[in-house]
């Protein structure tokens, strides 16, 4: 069911991985290389930019934190989704950990209310990430060996947004989610400009602020 | 050209770091106690975190169509937001959005 219901939004998986594919190659990295690096990091902004800084040969410290600081998005999902493995295997946690994604993650959300029980909400999510996976690791192998094969023409790369926006609206069920989402749009647009990606990370932040204070003032009323 | 140590030593940190990030809550979902104020914080997390992604890809990207400063992208994701709140499809939005991005361009570079 999770496998099927990510399957519209993969469009705009494909593109990225063609980019990334070809930041490898272009960084003239061993196709083992790239396969290792895309399988035990498996995180597609922070990889590419942590590929450009490991070309101009940029310190250890400064790779890493670049990498982190835009993977640091995970912890919010992490934060979500533990209710839900409460009572799964250790191996099933390290497999939910391991493929979380922006898309799996958003895709999960996105059909919560279907759920009967935890262990249904994880074997979706697990579908999910596991066509997340096939799809990124065939793109990006595609893009290494074919450079970036998608016609610019077609503007693939905006099938994020919009699969985006497909996650969204599902999400706003009154006017308090519609305010947190208006709140975070402004803050995306004014913190875009932060260094290192770091305006994702603070938007996520100071917008979930926001909806604590409007859990708080419902409580308090 | 990236050598090969500080390259394995860069991916092997960033994995270890990244699965960390990850699995930090995961790993202790046993241990934590959820109470219902958290759960209802954390269902808000799709609204505050998607719109970052959303907004900024689509507002800071410099289009072709000069009668709209270049802001197709802009417009036609309002359109395709409200033709997915009525149809709610995933793959009518995406292929809506792209059919009309690709016509807007073509369009304007006759």
């Amino acid at each position: 069911m999770g496998f099927k219901a990510v399957l519209p939004i993969i469009s705009g998986i494909i593109p990225f991985g063609a980019v990334m594919g070809s930041a490898f190659a272009e960084a003239q990295l061993s196709i083992w290389q790239a396969i290792l690096m895309n399988t035990v990091v498996y995180a597609g902004a922070a990889q590419l930019a942590t590929v450009d800084l490991m070309s101009q040969n940029a310190a250890v410290l400064v790779v890493l934190a670049t990498g982190l600081i835009i993977n640091l998005r995970f912890l919010l999902y992490s934060v979500a989704m533990s209710p839900l493995t409460h009572d799964s295997s250790a191996l099933i946690k390290f497999l939910c950990a391991f493929t979380l994604t922006d898309q799996s993650y958003a895709t999960m959300m996105a059909n919560q209310s279907k759920f009967q029980s935890n262990s249904e909400a994880v074997q979706f999510y697990l579908g999910t990430a596991f066509c997340m996976a096939l799809t990124w690791h065939a793109s990006v192998y595609a893009g290494f060996i074919f450079g970036n094969f998608a016609p610019v023409s077609w503007s693939l790369d905006f099938a994020v947004p919009l699969s985006f926006v497909a996650l969204l609206v599902p999400s706003l069920k009154n006017k308090k989610y519609i305010a947190v989402a208006i709140v975070s749009s402004i803050l995306s647009l004014i913190l875009y400009g932060l260094p290192l990606k770091t305006g994702l990370i603070a938007t996520a932040l100071l917008s979930m602020s926001f909806a604590f204070a409007l859990i708080r003032r419902k409580n308090d009323s | 050209m990236i050598h090969d140590r500080y390259f394995f030593l860069n991916v092997i940190l960033l994995a270890i770091g990244t699965l960390a990030i990850r699995g930090s809550f995961i790993a202790f979902s046993g241990k934590i106690k959820n109470s219902e104020k958290l759960r209802e914080l954390f269902s808000y997390i799709p609204a505050a975190i998607l719109p970052a992604f959303i907004f900024p890809a689509t507002f800071f990207h410099r289009g072709i169509v000069e009668s709209i400063y270049g802001k197709e992208r802009v417009l036609i994701l309002i359109a395709s937001g409200i033709v997915f709140f009525f149809v709610r499809s995933t793959l009518l939005i995406i292929s809506l959005g792209l059919v009309l991005l690709y016509v807007a361009t073509t369009i304007s570079t006759i």
